[in-house]
């Protein structure tokens, strides 16, 4: 299954996907590329991530420990910069633009990652991030993208990411919707209702609209933070109990 | 070796009945292993679909859509053996091979303007000669409903009669989702208290084309119920598309009801006795 990982410019997907790479997982482990081998193209000397420039296309090889056993998937991720976005860069970049399009028309899973809205953050780094309007004005583009871009996709997952500025208590909230291949306290389905109304309200009507426009898409709903690993494996986690083995 | 086809519309949850066959949740229980029958995944294709329904359905998930993509060569093929020991009987081992078909091969029976290849492939190959018998799932009960299933089941008969099968395939016919409040009381009569009752069309067009040596009418629940006790669902209607999705409520008191029987009877052509 081809999975594209998307989000605008600064949201922390490259830091996730390092995160991901830790060797002190708990129930997912990144096989290929090692860990160090990923620090290498995606930190800079200084130890603070690159911006991502172009589009990388990269193999994942992911094993995850799941209810029936420990599955290895491999994954093609397409990792985008958030500029890709922009109208100028697509001008500017029209081949790389056109080989993206032609990966999210193939891509069976599309993972989206999000920064939190300015209402839920307090202090004053609150100012870099963008008002409630803005960010839901931001999220019917990305309906736009999974409707005309992504036919063939299958699952959704959406991942509200730096929930350690907005969640009260990350650890509790953490344990709540934890995972546990032995069995679990919440299902899926109840960690994505709960995770709904609780996170994404203001644009929870579009999320149960995407589910409804395309027969055998389903939406899954997380958040996650580099500094809580259960958080941070969960949609990887969904999504290895769908993919074919290797 | 029982030679079996399942069809029934998009969402009649062909494919989440197989996969509770294939994980078989009272064989799980410990401590409580019903002796009375012992299910085997016997290829690659079917363990598959028993860790999916313990990754999915048990995590409280559906499963995703069978699809026509890849042509009849890429569906694959679920093969069981079943051990029953009917009381007072002897045990009997049958294996079983089943076929799950997508969706859209049923309810393009129903449009008279359909010519596509493709899907006659599907039903020229669920009519061959080497097939015991085809179970075919309904979910639904509406007035609409049966107009729409007793068309596609008209023209499905019809193609029974190219293929020769009408005098030697069994089909039985099962309303699928029965822990559902309007159903469960009618399971233990299917033929007259859900067929006759809700989709008397349909039931018409079957009696009238199949004689009843090879008719038979099931009431079947992936899901089951609560317990013995509670007659609630043991499910849930989320949003999905076409409608909504059914995922297990309560997946420590996952307890289905009814799949063995059908397959049984298209195996052996005979009522599976009291296990």
């Amino acid at each position: 299954m081809g999975v594209i990982y998307v989000g605008d410019r600064a949201v922390g997907k490259t830091h996730l996907a390092l995160e991901l790479a830790n060797p002190y997982g708990q129930n997912v482990k990144v096989l290929q590329p090692d860990y160090e081998n990923l620090k290498s193209f995606l930190v800079s000397d200084a130890d603070s991530t690159k911006p991502t420039e172009g589009i990388d296309f990269r193999f994942l090889e992911i094993q995850a420990q799941l209810p029936a056993g420990s599955k290895s998937v491999t994954v093609d991720w397409v990792d985008t910069p958030g500029e890709i976005w922009r109208e100028s860069w697509q001008k500017n970049n029209p081949d790389e633009w056109q080989s993206f399009l032609e990966n999210s028309r193939k891509s069976e899973g599309i993972l989206l990652i999000l920064n939190p809205y300015r209402e839920t953050l307090q202090g004053s780094m609150a100012s870099d991030y963008s008002t409630q309007q803005q960010w839901c004005k931001r999220f019917e583009k990305w309906v736009d993208f999974f409707r005309y871009d992504c036919p063939k996709a299958r699952h959704i997952v959406i991942c509200l990411n730096k929930a350690d500025l907005f969640v009260d208590n990350l650890e509790q909230e953490a344990s709540k919707l934890a995972f546990d291949p032995n069995g679990s306290a919440m299902t899926w389905r109840k960690r994505h209702s709960y995770i709904l109304q609780k996170y994404f309200r203001p644009i929870q009507g579009q999320i149960e609209q995407i589910n409804k426009s395309t027969r055998g898409l389903s939406v899954q709903c997380f958040i996650t933070s580099i500094y809580n690993r259960p958080l941070l494996e969960l949609p990887w986690i969904y999504l290895a109990s769908f993919l074919s083995k290797y | 070796m029982g030679n079996i086809r399942i069809i029934g519309p998009r969402g009649s949850g062909k494919t989440s009945y197989l996969a509770a066959l294939a994980y078989w949740p009272d064989q799980q229980r410990r401590g409580k292993k019903k002796k009375g029958v012992k299910l085997q995944s016997l290829n690659d294709e079917t363990r598959d679909l028993a860790e999916k329904a313990e990754n999915i359905i048990l995590e409280g998930e559906s499963l995703e859509p069978t699809t026509v993509e890849g042509g009849i060569d890429a569906l694959p093929f679920y093969s069981f053996g079943i051990e029953v020991k009917p009381r007072f009987q002897k045990p009997e081992l049958i294996n079983v091979a089943v076929r799950d078909y997508p969706g859209e091969i049923f309810e393009e029976l129903a449009n008279p303007a359909s010519a596509n290849p493709l899907h006659q492939e599907f039903v020229d190959e669920c009519l061959e000669e080497s097939v015991d018998g085809c179970l075919i799932l309904l979910a639904d009960w509406d007035k609409s409903t049966d107009k729409f299933t007793s068309r596609a089941l008209s023209k499905f008969t019809k193609q029974m009669d190219i293929h020769n099968r009408v005098n030697n395939l069994r089909v039985a016919i099962a309303m699928s989702k029965c822990e559902r409040g309007e159903l469960w009381p009618g399971r233990l009569e299917p033929s007259i208290d859900l067929f006759q009752q809700h989709l008397p069309k349909t039931l018409a067009t079957l009696e009238q084309s199949i004689s009843s040596k090879n008719l038979r009418f099931y009431a079947i629940s992936t899901f089951g119920v609560l317990g013995r006790n509670d007659p609630r669902p043991n499910r849930e209607d989320v949003i999905g598309t076409g409608g909504t999705n059914s995922v297990l409520r309560e997946p420590n008191q996952w307890k289905p009801y009814g799949l063995l029987e059908p397959l049984y009877w298209l195996s052996k052509g005979k009522r599976l006795g009291y296990v």
